[in-house]
């Protein structure tokens, strides 16, 4: 099993043979269809088809279990926030009227639309998270020649995030071996302990800072600029070459990207007006 | 041999504290020694490591006396990132060390920022890897393997950029007692092959001493002992007192001394001692039958 | 004959990555012993001791402290047992105060604050830090005194059983002894059971009376401290060897050195014998 930023991926897996370029490219891409997709029928084809590559990937599709909770409370305060919070507007159709709060369809359709909007937003999210690991990413940016600065400081963000939850999950052992027990407990008590790991993460980051930076300049690398204008090999990169496959994928990322824009505004698919789902719903209710 | 390291009168306060964290120290170390140095927690150790390498003054604010002379010259006058190129230092903390996601990584960039080119980069990392025995965690992030794990690889980082001073802050305080003189290996290596100058600060003295050249103990921030190491620890009395424990072998030979069984220099290695102990018991039990 | 306060049976623990970390596991301890775990780094000395105290829960086999079952007692019936004092203090120390810090543990288990206010300065009598030091934040104190705190955070459980992860990593000669005279005390006179989690062989020779080897999820040797050391070939497949003494001594077994040789005073009182005439 291969750790990855969300969980784990199987020693075999065909996501091995994708360069991670081609990774992020699908996370930052494919993540803005729905924004230009208006019809959910087509937002949700988008979600299953991610899902499906999840799968493909022979990633544990069971760690999807722990966003049902998420996906389902989400999906209500959208619907809750249209509806009852929605405010009153004679120009829409009303529906019905329990205890004197006024529903109506187009409210209920705008909920429906912004949630199928969403879902397969996390999706790729999602898929990104569970298949890649920090080092892909910092390999997408090196190798699209982002300058070496900007690629350090976001990795060792990463890398600190990284050490913040690795001393996360020891300071809570720690909190447990002194008998704290959360479960029964108040959400407020739950925070209010939260809190409390803070202490001891704030001061072993302040610790840790001082070591950093003499470990940096020990490396040789100095932040001034001078020694810095080395150029550099960039090594891990050799690891990963950008094969006849990759360059599809972007090829057919890339060209989904424009048909769906020229399909949207030149022709006016995945409106509203044609989406079976939408004139299915407004006939049912 | 010529002198690459030079102390002279060096005394360093740190400001906001009231006590010098070193002083009064001289000492010159000749290209290709082998030098421990050993003393209490809070002895000044680590600030003459930081001293050597430039973080200090670089890096911290103080008040300083005297000079060190790193190849011949002066530690102020190299410019940003040039002396570390001379003198790679390994942290006594390898968790606060690390730069990087990955172990590989992590062994890459110091090289890298070297600017070394590629082929150089792998040679050099097929080496080390294989020094330092790594190559199962080269994928693994640097803060997920066990603290031992972090030392070989905190150590294989600075070896990779092979400097031609290696200052250790106890390399190998996470180690269990193979893993421990394994790192002693690679170091007796290196010692052997590439006339590196190897200084290495330590409280577990037993792999130390027998590669050792020459020993230095500080105390309370001043060199109160300096010496070839058989001769050093003839001071047994000395280090005992300041809370330093010799080696085993060494305590029991300094008995013998003193009870008149044994004169002679204190052995070093355990093969060593064994063959003296046995010369020495032979006569005794042949007297015997 | 009584029960073992700590009985562990054919334990195993697979990490969530499915790694097997402890294959079939079988120990007792028994109340007041003084032990330590050595084995190489990975092999697994952590991991069964979090087994202990219910941090983690067996995969298979049972872990039963005092007649408890750690898979389905609370962990916070499991720590008022078994305590445990990690590594590096600044994992441990999450309050604004010395006082609140200790306090912190017997107050999760519910107790009055009268009995809060008994622990606390109890265990900070026990552990040696003053008074003066209880409205001190914990952070700004030096290393030693934070280790301390640590400690006295967990004797104000009242475990019957401490478990100490590497207390004398980083500490130097002085300071390590005066760490473990500290636990022998802790031990003697106070009764709790240790057990020590290092691999500093001359602190283990020095100090431990039984020593467990653990090695690739196994235990690979469980004994008295001189026996242990006398199999080095046991003891090299976790990578540990004997002190340098232990050693010579094993070399000079035809001289009539014992193999279980431990110390430097050992090894002269044994010279003295074999030179009397």
């Amino acid at each position: 099993m291969h750790k990855t930023l969300l969980g784990y991926v199987p020693d075999q897996s065909p996501i091995y043979a994708i360069h991670p370029f081609v990774k992020v490219y699908f996370l930052l891409i494919v993540s803005l269809f729905p924004l230009f997709i208006t019809a959910p029928e087509w937002n949700f084809f988008i979600m299953l088809f991610t899902l499906a590559l999840m799968w493909y990937s022979r990633v544990d599709v069971k760690i999807l279990r722990i966003y049902a909770p998420m996906a389902i409370s989400m999906g209500f305060i959208i619907l809750l926030s249209y509806t009852v919070l929605g405010g009153v507007h004679p120009e829409y159709r009303l529906l019905t009227k329990p205890l004197g709060i006024p529903i109506y369809w187009e409210r209920i359709r705008d909920a429906t639309v912004v949630y199928f909007r969403i879902l397969p937003m996390i999706a790729t999210m999602v898929f990104f998270l569970s298949t890649s690991r920090e080092r892909d990413v910092i390999v997408a940016m090196r190798s699209v020649k982002i300058p070496f600065v900007i690629t350090y400081v976001f990795a060792m963000a990463l890398r600190s995030a990284g050490m913040v939850l690795e001393d996360f999950g020891i300071v809570r052992q720690a909190e447990q071996a002194r008998g704290f027990d959360p479960a029964g407990k108040s959400l407020a008590y739950k925070i209010r302990k939260y809190i409390m790991y803070m202490v001891p993460l704030f001061a072993l980051s302040l610790r840790r800072t001082e070591e950093f930076t003499n470990a940096l300049i020990a490396r040789g690398y100095a932040f001034t600029g001078k020694a810095s204008k080395v150029k550099r090999a960039d090594y891990v990169l050799t690891h990963y070459t950008f094969r006849a496959l990759d360059g599809v994928l972007v090829g057919i990322i890339t060209i989904t990207f424009i048909a769906i824009l020229v399909l949207r505004y030149g022709f006016g698919y995945f409106g509203l007006d044609d989406s079976w789902f939408i004139i299915w719903a407004q006939s049912a209710l | 041999m010529s002198a690459v390291i030079e102390i002279k009168d060096y005394t360093w306060r740190y400001l906001y504290s009231p006590n010098p964290a070193l002083e009064n120290i001289n000492l010159t170390v000749h290209q290709g020694e082998f030098i421990g140095i050993i003393g209490p927690n809070g002895s000044g150790k680590t600030t003459l490591a930081y001293s050597l390498n430039g973080l200090i003054p670089g890096q911290y604010h103080g008040i300083k006396q005297g000079g060190i002379k790193v190849l011949g010259k002066d530690v102020e006058s190299y410019p940003t990132g040039a002396l570390q190129k001379s003198v790679g230092v390994v942290f006594s903390d390898p968790e606060a060390q690390f730069t990087t996601m990955t172990v590989e990584d992590e062994l890459v960039f110091g090289m890298e920022n070297l600017g070394m080119s590629i082929p150089e980069i792998r040679e050099r990392l097929e080496w080390v890897v294989e020094l330092t025995d790594l190559s199962p965690l080269m994928l693994k992030p640097p803060y997920e393997i066990s603290g031992g794990q972090k030392q070989r690889v905190a150590l294989a980082a600075v070896l990779a950029m092979r400097p031609p001073i290696m200052v250790l802050d106890e390399p190998t305080s996470m180690l269990d007692p193979i893993s421990r003189r394994r790192i002693f290996e690679v170091l007796a290596k290196l010692k052997r092959e590439q006339r590196n100058t190897i200084i290495v600060i330590e409280h577990s003295l037993e792999n130390l001493v027998p590669l050792a050249d020459r020993m230095v103990l500080l105390h309370n921030s001043h060199l109160l002992l300096e010496g070839e190491t058989r001769q050093f620890f003839e001071q047994m009395d000395l280090l005992l007192e300041k809370g330093l424990f010799p080696p085993g072998i060494m305590q029991f030979f300094h008995y013998l001394k003193q009870q008149g069984r044994y004169d002679g220099y204190l052995p070093v290695t355990v093969a060593e001692a064994a063959e003296k102990l046995t010369s020495l018991l032979e006569p005794a039990q042949e007297g015997k039958q | 004959m009584t029960s073992p306060f700590i009985e562990v049976k054919h334990l195993v623990y697979r990490y969530p990555d499915g790694t097997l970390a402890l294959d079939d596991i079988n120990l007792t301890i028994d109340e007041g012993e003084m032990i330590t775990f050595i084995g190489q780094n990975g092999s697994g000395k952590t991991t069964f001791s979090k087994c202990l105290n219910g941090l983690f829960k067996p995969t298979g086999g049972d872990v039963i402290v005092d007649g408890h079952n750690s898979k389905t007692t609370p962990i916070v019936e499991m720590v008022r047992r078994v305590g445990y004092v990690f590594q590096n203090p600044d994992h441990q120390l999450f309050n604004s105060t010395c006082w609140d810090e200790i306090a912190y543990g017997p107050r999760n288990i519910q107790l009055a604050e009268e009995e809060v206010k008994e622990r606390v300065e109890e265990a900070a009598h026990v552990v040696g830090l003053d008074k003066s030091y209880f409205k001190e934040h914990p952070f700004f104190l030096p290393k030693g005194l934070r280790q301390r705190v640590a400690i006295a955070s967990i004797l104000a459980l009242r475990p019957r059983v401490i478990i100490v992860d590497e207390p004398t990593t980083g500490q130097d000669a002085q300071q390590s002894r005066e760490i473990m005279d500290f636990l022998v005390e802790l031990n003697e006179e106070h009764g709790h059971a240790i057990i020590i989690i290092t691999h500093d062989m001359p602190i283990v020779a020095r100090y431990a009376k039984r020593v467990v080897a653990l090695g690739r999820g196994h235990i690979l040797a469980d004994g008295p401290t001189a026996e242990v050391f006398s199999h080095p070939e046991i003891l090299a497949q976790t990578f540990i060897e004997p002190p340098q003494i232990t050693q010579l001594a094993q070399r000079t077994q035809d001289q009539g050195f014992s193999p279980g040789t431990l110390t430097v005073e050992e090894m002269i009182a044994q010279y003295q014998q074999l030179t009397r005439t």
